[in-house]
């Protein structure tokens, strides 16, 4: 048994716990979950089977922990873990499972597959089995977040341009970008570019938020990469600024996976209940909505618009009914995909597929269904509450000559405010994006 | 000492082992962790789990099943069967003082499963995805089971023919924690596990209905 093996093996037995096992031991391989995945939708073959999937590390498991198995590989097709089969499963792993959880909703034991593709995907990463670029886009994150410093100048000056844009688009001499201001009520963690602090800075102007602006990004590769340790690291860097500044709350921008770090799993890597509310602006932007805090024109998108559910923020996050809740006080035209909330299907983008570019051909397939589904809504616009989905969808829109737009929900509620400058800034963003034009956002 | 005591002894035994052998799995697996959650629930993660194992489990609360439902409730009438023929085993040393048309009733029950069991067998060399996914292990299981279902019925209806049931059984019971039945035991496990992830986040049970394009 070579050394990769073995470190692999070693991960696998650090991460057995009560949910794994469960998840490993209780799949009848009945395959009722087979069409609950978006890859064998797009491309019905025995490998796009969720459960074949599972059964790939079940495969290992068994050799390692069943002595049935032990004895008679051949009975439960059991198989030890080599050089060749651990380069297969991250293959697998990073590229043919978004952990967009359809199948265990769809799954009659509630199988959790995307806790074994997560298993797998620390084993591989443990062995330099993962793929570069999400290991290196980790990494730069967390050198971040150990010299602020060497960026902060550069950031500011990029802060000051993008106030000048703000006070065009809200006509308010006034507007301004809080960073690093103490005591505010409110952290708002962005994603690199403009696109997601403008509108979002708009929108807190003209309700009069107390907030400040993180100087770091929301994205965490770590997670993508199953790597608890890089993942805490990452977001080891908000948590420590929202703690600095005394904030109430740390607001995340519309990205799925970020929202889900943060708010569902970054307790339990610090094994604590954060002092601090975490929520997706997409939560914030409801309840201003609620409170009557935002004068709203839906007659300022009038086009077919229709919502997308981010598997990290709907089925995953519960962020369900908010977007729906915002979507019909700035929309005129609003229409639900069929399915819809957490039995939406992936748009094929997710856990680190978009930021990978050796898979396009493989992201495309895996879009296929969620472009048939915004055909049949016959919608022309497509909002999305995650950065990732939009990129994808953008992608998948321009590769299946599907010819609708992509959005971000921020972008359509600025647009419903009326903003003097909004056309110059905002509705610029409303044509497609996607991961090729648009490298600054990833 | 007679053929049907013989038999008797060996489906006892065989429980014995099987019960002991779940025991010391389920000891193992309790002593596991059970990782923690810290973060804020938007819903109740206990309701999450009550619906995970009542109206979760209908045909009617999944897509998959909505799509599978003659292949699902195939499997949930099955599963019961083997629970209604674990019952007769149970009651087998009275079963002479059963009134006939209760036996006739247990006996369309458990045939019912037997038949639905073999058609669950037969399906896995049908189905060209179910034949991929399958196991050796697999086969046998589900034809084992078949077996003690039919066994089951077939007592019921004659009582002569008990030590075939009773040999039936103690093979289900060695057998058990050892191949792929076992997974009966990590089922409420599993449940539970879905039922406060997703009722923790306020996903399950659903508040919300569904919009439609």
């Amino acid at each position: 048994m070579s050394e990769k093996t073995v470190t692999a093996l070693g991960i696998l037995q650090k991460q057995i716990n009560q949910p794994l096992v469960a998840a490993l031991e209780v799949c009848a391989r009945c395959g009722i979950c087979t069409e609950a995945c978006h890859y064998y939708q797009a491309e019905p073959i025995d490998a796009h089977m969720p459960s074949m999937r599972a059964e790939e590390l079940r495969k290992v498991y068994r050799s390692e922990y069943d002595w049935l198995s032990k004895i008679f590989p051949a009975w439960t097709r059991s198989e030890a873990l080599s050089d060749e089969k651990l380069a297969a499963l991250a293959e697998m792993a990073f590229t043919k499972c978004t952990l967009c959880s359809r199948c265990t909703i769809n799954c009659p034991m509630g199988v959790d597959t995307p806790l074994l593709m997560t298993s797998i995907r620390a084993m591989a990463t443990a062995t330099g089995n993962a793929p570069e670029i999400l290991e290196m886009l980790a990494d730069a994150a967390i050198e971040k977040g150990r010299d602020p410093g060497s960026y902060l100048g550069f950031f500011l000056d990029s802060i000051k341009d993008m106030e000048t844009e703000l006070q065009e688009l809200t006509g308010n001499p006034q507007a301004h970008i809080p960073v690093q201001k103490k005591g505010a009520r409110a952290l708002y963690v962005a994603l690199a570019g403009a696109h997601t602090i403008l509108p979002a800075a708009a929108i807190f102007d003209a309700v009069g938020e107390d907030w400040t602006l993180s100087i770091y990004e929301a994205a965490n590769y770590g997670v993508f990469l199953g790597d608890a340790s890089r993942a805490k690291a990452i977001a080891r860097r908000i948590v420590d600024e929202a703690r600095d500044l005394g904030v109430k709350e740390i607001i995340i921008s519309e990205c799925g996976h970020a929202y889900h770090a943060m708010r569902w799993t970054a307790p339990n890597w610090f094994g604590e209940e954060f002092t601090f509310r975490v929520r997706s602006i997409v939560e914030v932007i409801a309840d201003y909505i609620r409170h009557d805090r935002l004068k709203l024109d839906p007659t300022a998108n009038p086009e077919p618009i229709t919502y997308h559910d981010s598997c990290n923020l709907g089925r995953k996050g519960g962020v369900l009914e908010e977007p729906r809740l915002i979507l019909k006080a700035v929309t005129t035209n609003f229409r639900e995909l069929t399915p819809n909330r957490e039995e939406a299907y992936c748009c094929g983008g997710g856990a680190g597929l978009v930021a990978n570019p050796d898979v396009i051909d493989l992201r495309m397939l895996a879009g296929k269904p969620k472009v048939e589904q915004v055909r049949r809504s016959g919608a022309s616009v497509v909002v999305a509450a995650c950065e990732n989905c939009r990129l994808q969808l953008g992608d998948i829109s321009s590769h299946y000559g599907a010819g609708f737009g992509v959005t971000a929900i921020a972008d359509l509620v600025v647009k419903a405010m009326r903003l003097p400058g909004a056309a110059k800034t905002i509705e610029s963003s409303m044509t497609s994006v996607t991961s090729e034009t648009e490298p600054a956002r990833k | 000492m007679s053929f049907l005591l013989l038999t008797q002894f060996t489906a006892a035994a065989a429980a014995i082992f099987c019960i002991t052998a779940f025991a010391l799995r389920l000891r193992t697996f309790t002593r596991l962790t059970l990782p923690g959650d810290r973060s804020t629930p938007k819903g109740d993660p206990a309701k999450g789990v009550a619906y995970a194992l009542t109206l979760g489990m209908m045909p009617w609360a999944k897509e998959s099943t909505r799509r599978h439902a003659l292949a699902y409730l195939r499997g949930v009438g099955f599963h019961l069967a083997a629970f209604i023929s674990l019952g007769v085993l149970l009651l087998s040393p009275w079963l002479g003082q059963v009134p006939g048309p209760v036996r006739t009733g247990l006996a369309i029950l458990t045939g019912s499963g037997a038949l639905l069991a073999f058609l669950g067998f037969l399906s896995r060399f049908a189905e060209k995805s179910l034949k991929a996914l399958s196991t050796p292990d697999d086969y046998f299981a589900v034809l084992l089971v078949s077996m003690f279902l039919a066994a089951a019925t077939l007592a019921v209806e004659n009582l002569s023919l008990l030590p075939l049931f009773y040999m039936t059984s103690a093979l289900v019971f060695v057998y058990m924690p050892l191949g792929k039945i076992r997974h009966c035991i990590y089922f409420a496990f599993s449940r539970m596990f879905f039922g406060k992830f997703f009722g923790r986040r306020g996903v399950f049970p659903h508040s919300q209905q569904k919009g439609t394009a």
